[in-house]
């Protein structure tokens, strides 16, 4: 009879846990369940946010920036310009969106 | 004479009459003929030689002048001088020995005052002058905008 009550005892203890063990396991899911739609669309916030255009584009290494000589630098800032002026020149001469838009060939901006 | 772009229109005769007012200054190769800020108290025709009209800007923390645009034989500069206030906002020098004729604003306005015509013929001009460094301007911005965006598009 004891042997028999002591059984019964620890059953109920183990359907005790068990059920405990369950009602935490289905809380977790139901929380990650609703918190994960939320997760989703920041995402979707994030990747869909405008282009900001007047925000600095990542800087790049310092090295790589300092590779090329100041001097050179200035060379191919002044190219672009003339060629840029150029570019505008020929669209002055002729107003259209194409011409306006027209590839430049400068190394500055290539 | 070299074609000059403000007195297109004018006759031969009134022509010299307005470049009268003016004072030949010869540039030696690199010299400054204005700068930027300062006061502006006459416009400049290039006679011979070319001008560089440069403006500054921070290239590896370092101010560099930086090309905006060239003016040759016959091209005005310095058009700040008849409008307010009267402030250079470029700096012009010479890559090369180059000769201008310096017209002073005062000369100049007291001698539209009494040839209204010619007065007429050369605000025309100046404002061709002008309109035309707008529109280059606008369409060298524009053009910088667009390839922002297809950066920041890409």
């Amino acid at each position: 009879m004891e042997m028999l009550l002591m059984g019964a005892c620890l059953s109920m203890f183990g359907l005790a846990v068990c059920c405990l063990a369950f009602g935490a396991a289905t809380r977790d899911s139901e929380t990650t369940a609703t918190a994960a739609p939320a997760v989703e669309a920041e995402m979707i916030k994030a990747v869909a946010s405008p282009a900001r255009f007047f925000v600095q584009p990542p800087a790049l290494p310092m090295a790589a920036r300092s590779r090329v000589p100041i001097e050179a630098l200035l060379l191919q800032i002044e190219n672009h310009v003339r060629l840029e002026h150029a570019a505008a020149e020929c669209f002055l001469e002729s107003p259209n969106p194409s011409l306006l838009h027209s590839r430049t060939i400068s190394t500055l901006v290539n | 004479m070299v074609d000059i772009d403000l007195l297109k229109g004018l006759t031969p005769e009134d022509a010299e009459r307005v470049l009268a007012l003016g004072k030949r200054v010869v540039l030696t190769t690199g010299a400054e003929l204005f700068h930027l800020g300062d006061t502006a108290d006459s416009v400049y025709v290039v006679a011979r030689g070319r001008l560089r009209l440069t403006l500054p800007m921070q290239v590896r923390s370092h101010e560099e002048d930086i090309l905006v645009e060239e003016r040759s034989s016959g091209q005005t500069v310095g058009w700040s001088a008849l409008i307010p206030p009267y402030r250079f906002t470029l700096t012009a020098s010479a890559p090369l020995e180059t000769e201008v004729i310096a017209l002073p604003r005062e000369a100049l306005t007291n001698y539209f005052a009494a040839h209204h015509d010619t007065g007429y013929t050369l605000t025309l001009n100046l404002s061709s002058v002008i309109g035309h460094r707008l529109q280059l301007f606008q369409a060298m911005w524009l053009r910088e905008i667009q390839r922002m965006v297809e950066l920041r598009c890409a």
